[in-house]
């Protein structure tokens, strides 16, 4: 056995251990995307880059041995950078997007690409369930949004964007909604002021947490603006009154009828665990319930929603006066998971975005890339025309017309991951112009593309390690140094038995199962 | 099929089937059928054990290689430090027009010509350099192009091609030197002058005359001096006139005599390092020659390069009859291998590759192993852009770095070594292949050896081309038949090395130095330098110096001694700049502080390094942020791509220098590229990445000026083309020569009148500048 010191604390490892792995014995995580359990260390990404406190110098924890007497750091401010900067390094050649476009583009960052996929696969409830998960009233916002998304949609490069609006709402139209298993109650009781779509939104959202919300308005029926405001030929009342009735099933106790005064908001406060403001505009100078304010509303932090009261969250037109209501929609969603955190006695955060690998625009060379997960067609319109909505079958022909823009591993990517925890700065090694997408798709069960890869190697070492015959290899060196299957061949040909362990192992998403 | 693959079975049969032989039989390939065909290499696969992925890894990997076939002639530009300063990127660009190849091709339409960047021709005298197969044309202007190529084609047909050649197909043997400093003049240069002249257009004889200004011998006046194209220039001092005949005829032969002589003058010119016949000579020497120009010319020490210009290299009578292999003698009979080793550490002498670690502690390390079988690696993978001591060392010595090998080998009980040397030194190769095998005629390699029952056995193994396989982690990976992917140390190849054996690798400089030390003993070499950086270090001098070439020179020597008093000051009266020592590893020293001493520590302090030993002088025409992009482009492109800091890291910084020397860059570029080099030095795995930035802040911390004027719009010297635009000022006499030179006609026709340049049509190749008589084209 050998002692070691990791951050000031000893440990007793088995001789051979390496540094990296030792310390994760004492449960520190070192950050590494070219270690792979199966195969010896490569030193490659040089993420895992650790202090030797004697010296000060940095080294790669995966290759080196725990050696006696040895007094390592992990986690210095120094050794932060190093990570940062390789981080950085890495994501400059690195060609890919996480999130889709349409995601980002999106207020609520409704999960677009998946909501397609169900449709075209014609699971339109399963597509509905996702939509619900960012968008409380998808009927509703299926005919009135302005769709920023679309806007977004690599698809417009090509030829005109998906009708992602649409498919929207055919799902909010056909979509069985997802039934609403009532969450075990938290005891938390909330008050939500104003049911138009910033208000709906909390109070659904916070109703499937478990918290009881009540949801004040001064109108006798819930809609706010949606209600007053919409002409009837584009969003008909029967479409209105049910989404906003599944909102209310959800066990939201609704109180129409009834216009906040200050006297009513500050008993509010004190009835209630937490008071969510969607009150719409406030004209002129009218009272904000004493809460600070700016020239536009309410003020309140940017990602959390809180107000200058700690219990009090204002969200939608009260904030400033917007004509989008899926901002507001996406507010009332992001604003459930504050007022969950303050509940909680957790942080007050917000809904913590993730990082996002972006390349920008797509170029002419790279629609045919694209295409081969899509395929080649205008977009539909209606075939009724008007106002109508999509047959299914129409539906399910524009849904596939997505490009698939999403990453594969946007759940398990260690880039991702990493350039998240070390805030890397896609951007800031912007020097020179991006490599071109490819995407090799003619494997049965993968599909590997190679602007996401990161060389770290994986493949090429556990497809020489099980002998595939062709398998991968390095090709070429230095910057364009590209991992490939040797004499141009077939991928198929390239990963047999190794294929699904490859993709597994990949770090990134360059080599992932098409299924996923 | 069986028909067309023969030539393969019986490359397989000759070399191997295993992995450790793949880049022999690649190798071997190309060099049946000019590239590597795919069908070749699938049959390869299926015929030995090595999978497609090995051969592909590799067949890509090494610069060697090539997967498409090339022209029929090769044409080579040397881009190394010396020719780069002196305008190789204009010649490249002005060939690349010539065969009108576009941006993602390198061979033209006709499949006649390849044209191909090479960093170092070892002919930096000559810069800049071209070499077309096997002819080599010096002092090329971008303009001449056409005639290098009429020339070449002229050629083709010829019996025996003159190699050496002026651009104009002109032969040139070298160039004769005549000090004319005012001393030299006093003491009668100009007479010595005129009998020079006389005698070289009697015999026709193809040779540059020049006159070089004091180069601070004037106890010696006058000075003439016979600079051969390629290896060392010879000074002979208080020439008299009477003398001039005998000293120009012992080196050049009149074009009439060379069929007769051809079999001598073939000679001349593929040993020309230190071939020479000279008939006579030698005698002559004693009377005029008072000492060799290299004993005191600025205090050179000859050790790896003892006896140069004197011994034949394969001639091993002559090693021993100046006392080669006495060393070993010595060793056998006298020290036991632990005494060796001491000897070796008590000399002091450090690792000549660049980074200095004591080489008989390294020694020591490979002694203490307890292995059956251990290694020896001679590394001779010199690839630095501007340095070839490696090469002359192995070329001219080859007796002296093998018998380094075998003290080396016996100290350390090691019983079989590697030669690894480039596949671009044939030469050299060739060489260390015959004295090799009259080693083993002689006994000095095989079985118990001269009766001391010590065995050792030497094997060539020729690199393919990647500077990374200096690193020697790399360059053992590289002789497993992998990929140049250098790997983490520890183990450090003394523990586990080739093959997982321990093993030694030594510089071939420091083994060349090792017999010396043998033999003269310890004390002796620590005489010679200063404390902890004792002994001899041999460099590539070039660029704006008056003299270039190798020297060797005592550690702990001043910049200014090299620079002025052994490379005669600058030249054509410019003024000393800086010095870049250590090529792509090391930096750039500015003229003040031309009195730092040579050493490893203080070279590390001033931001440059040892390195491979280029030294490269500039002057004040020299861009200095020109200059880091030109080393950082050349180790961005030797980057094996393996660690993430030097594969994106040194791509990132080129990326910025891009920029700013072609007018994009920011203000912010200097903060950033200064944050980058940092964190590439600190986080690449090996010493190439880790080196790699020291151009950048050796540049950064003396000129940052310079780099300040080029955010702001302005290269101070008008190097980098983006930033600057030809134009013809009042000086203009109409003579209309630009206008003849001008490749894309961005010069009009006007006779008599003032010239004009259209800035749109003009590629800045430079050429209109070089013809004006009047030196009427302003460059800003």
């Amino acid at each position: 056995m050998i002692t070691i010191k990791i951050n000031n604390t000893a440990i007793q490892v088995e001789e051979g251990t390496s540094v990296m792995k030792a310390a994760q014995q004492m449960g520190i995580d070192v950050p590494n995307m070219c270690w792979h359990d199966e195969l010896e260390h490569f030193t490659s990404c040089m993420l895992c880059l650790v202090k030797d406190s004697s010296r000060g110098k940095l080294f790669p924890s995966c290759s080196v041995k725990a050696a006696e007497g040895m007094e390592v750091i992990t986690d210095d401010e120094e050794i932060k950078e190093a990570r940062q900067t390789a981080l950085e390094l890495l994501l400059s050649e690195h060609v890919g997007d996480c999130e889709a476009p349409c995601q980002l583009g999106c207020p609520a960052h409704m999960n677009i690409p998946l909501m397609n996929r169900l449709i075209a696969a014609g699971k339109f409830s399963e597509s509905l369930e996702v939509v619900k998960r960012d968008i409380a009233l998808p009927a509703v916002l299926g005919r009135i949004c302005p769709a920023p998304c679309e806007g977004a949609c690599h698809r417009r490069t090509v030829d005109e964007s998906v009708s992602i609006c649409l498919l929207k709402r055919f799902v909010g139209d056909e979509g069985n909604a997802p039934e609403i298993i009532p969450a075990i109650s938290t005891g938390h009781k909330v008050a939500v002021i104003g049911a138009g779509p910033a208000g709906l939104a909390a109070a659904y959202y916070l109703q499937l947490k478990g918290v009881q919300v009540t949801l004040f308005d001064k109108a006798e029926k819930a809609g706010g603006q949606l209600r007053t405001e919409i002409s009837r030929e584009l969003l008909p009342l029967d479409v209105l009154d049910a989404e906003i009735d599944l909102i209310l099933k959800s066990g939201v106790d609704f109180k129409g009828g009834k216009a906040i005064d200050q006297e009513a908001f500050d008993q509010m406060t004190m009835d209630y665990n937490a008071v969510v403001v969607a009150a719409g505009t406030f004209d002129g100078d009218t009272n904000r319930f004493n809460l600070k304010g700016t020239a536009k509303g309410i003020e309140a932090d940017r990602s959390t929603y809180r107000t200058s009261a700690e219990n009090v969250f204002a969200i939608g037109n009260s904030l400033r006066t917007s004509k989008l209501a899926i901002r507001s929609l996406g507010q009332g969603k992001e604003v459930a998971s504050s007022v969950w955190q303050f509940l909680n006695g957790k942080p007050v955060m917000g809904e913590r975005r993730m990082f996002n690998s972006r390349f920008g625009r797509l170029v002419k060379e790279e629609f045919s890339e694209y295409l081969k997960e899509s395929v080649v067609a205008n977009r539909n319109h209606p075939e009724s025309g008007g106002r109508n909505g999509f047959t299914a079958e129409e539906a399910i022909a524009e849904a596939k017309r997505c490009l698939r823009c999403d990453c594969r591993a946007i759940d398990d990517c260690k880039l991702r991951i990493y350039s998240d925890s070390y805030n890397a700065d896609q951007r800031r090694f912007k020097t020179s112009e991006r490599r071109k997408i490819t995407k090799l798709d003619n494997h049965s069960s993968i599909i590997y593309e190679p602007q996401k890869c990161i060389k770290c190697g994986i493949c090429v070492r556990l497809t020489e390690k099980d002998q595939e015959k062709f398998g991968f290899t390095y090709i070429g060196r230095g910057f364009d140094i590209e991992v490939g299957v040797p004499f141009n061949g077939e991928l198929e040909s390239a990963l047999t038995d190794t294929a699904i362990k490859v993709a597994k192992g990949c770090p990134t998403g360059a080599i992932e199962l098409k299924e996923k | 099929m069986n028909q067309k693959f023969q030539n393969i079975d019986r490359i397989i049969e000759e070399n191997g089937t295993s992995k450790k032989s793949l880049i022999p039989l690649l190798q071997a390939i190309q060099n049946e059928y000019n590239y590597l065909p795919e069908e070749a290499l699938k049959y390869l696969s299926e015929q030995t054990s090595i999978s497609p992925s090995e051969i592909i890894s590799v067949a890509s990997f090494y610069k060697q290689f090539r997967m498409q076939p090339a022209g029929k002639h090769l044409v080579k530009i040397c881009v190394g430090t010396a020719c780069h300063v002196k305008g190789a990127g204009l010649v490249y660009d002005s060939f690349r027009r010539h065969f009108k190849l576009p941006s993602d091709n390198d061979t033209d339409d006709s499949k006649t010509y390849t044209l191909e960047k090479v960093s170092c021709l070892g002919c930096c005298t000559l810069a800049p350099v071209v070499q077309v197969d096997d002819i080599t044309y010096g002092h090329v202007a971008p303009d001449q192009v056409d005639q290098v190529i009429e020339d070449f084609e002229s050629q083709q047909n010829k019996k025996e091609a003159k190699k050496y050649r002026k651009a104009d197909g002109s032969e040139i043997k070298g160039e004769i030197r005549i000090g004319l400093g005012s001393c030299c003049v006093a003491s009668g240069s100009g007479e010595i002058e005129r009998e020079v002249e006389s005698v070289v257009n009697q015999n026709n004889l193809r040779v540059k005359l020049k006159h070089v200004g004091c180069v601070g011998m004037c106890h010696q006046v006058p000075l003439v001096e016979i600079v051969p194209n390629e290896g060392e220039p010879t000074l002979y001092a208080k020439v008299k006139p009477e003398d001039v005949r005998n000293i120009v005829e012992s080196h050049f032969q009149p074009p009439g005599v060379f069929a007769k002589l051809k079999n001598k003058i073939l000679h001349f010119a593929e040993d020309i390092q230190t071939d020479r016949n000279w008939d006579g000579v030698q005698r002559y020497e004693i009377s005029m020659r008072e000492k060799p120009v290299a004993s005191f010319l600025g205090n050179q020490v000859p050790i790896a390069t003892e006896y140069r210009g004197i011994i034949n290299p394969i001639d091993i009578n002559e090693y021993i009859k100046r006392g080669g292999f006495t060393a070993i003698k010595k060793m056998f009979s006298e020290l036991t291998p632990d005494e060796v080793v001491a000897e070796v550490k008590n000399s002091g002498i450090r690792g000549r590759g660049g980074a200095g670690f004591p080489t008989g502690v390294k020694w020591e390390f490979v002694k203490k192993e307890k292995s059956e079988t251990k290694y020896l690696i001679c590394n001779g993978d010199e690839g630095d852009p501007g340095a070839f001591m490696d090469r002359m060392l192995l070329e001219s010595y080859p007796y002296r770095v093998i018998e380094g090998m075998i003290i080396a080998a016996y100290a350390t009980e090691i019983h079989h070594g590697y030669f690894y040397i480039r596949a671009e030194y044939p030469l050299a190769v060739k060489r260390i292949r015959k004295a090799l095998e009259i080693c083993r005629e002689n006994n000095f390699l095989g079985k118990n050896i001269q009766g001391s029952g010590f065995d050792l056995e030497l094997t060539i193994y020729e690199g393919a081309g990647a500077f990374v396989c200096g690193e020697e982690t790399a360059l053992i990976a590289s002789i497993e038949g992998s990929r140049g992917f250098p790997r983490i140390r520890p183990p450090f190849p003394a523990q586990s090395g080739l093959w997982g054996n321990p093993t030694l690798v030594n510089n071939t400089e420091t083994l060349a130095q090792i017999s010396y030390i043998i033999r003269e003993g310890a004390d002796k070499f620590n005489g010679i330098g200063t404390l902890g950086n004792t002994g001899t270090k041999v460099f590539a001098l070039a660029g704006k110096v008056a003299r270039g070439g190798l020297i060797e020179v005592p550690m702990g020597i001043t910049i200014r001694e090299v620079v002025e008093v052994i490379g005669g000051g600058i030249a054509n009266g410019r003024k000393f700049k800086a010095v870049q020592i250590g090529g792509p590893s090391g930096g750039c020293i500015p003229a003040e502080y031309a009195n730092t001493p040579i050493n490893y520590e203080s070279l590390s302090e001033m931001g440059a390094m040892m390195g491979s030993g280029g030294l490269v002088v500039l002057d004040d025409t020299d861009c200095m942020v020109d200059m880091a992009r030109f080393f950082l482009s050349f180790t961005q492109d030797e980057s094996c791509g393996k660690c993430t800091f030097c594969r994106v890291g040194t791509k990132r910084m080129l990326d910025i220098l891009d920029n700013i020397t072609t007018g994009k860059g920011k203000p912010e570029d200097l903060k950033e590229l200064e944050k980058l080099a940092e964190w590439t030095g600190k986080g690449s795995l090996c010493g190439l990445g880790k080196t790699a930035p020291n151009p950048i802040l050796s540049t950064l911390k003396y000129f940052r000026d310079e780099y300040e004027a080029h955010i702001n719009g302005v290269c101070p010297t008008g190097k980098c083309m983006e930033m600057i635009t030809y134009s013809v000022n009042d000086e203009c006499i109409g003579c209309t020569k630009c206008v003849q030179k001008c490749p894309v006609d961005a010069i009009p026709f006007t006779p008599h009148e003032k010239h004009s340049i259209d800035t749109e049509l003009c590629i800045k190749c430079d050429a209109c500048r070089a013809v004006c008589p009047v030196d009427a084209i302003d460059v800003k």
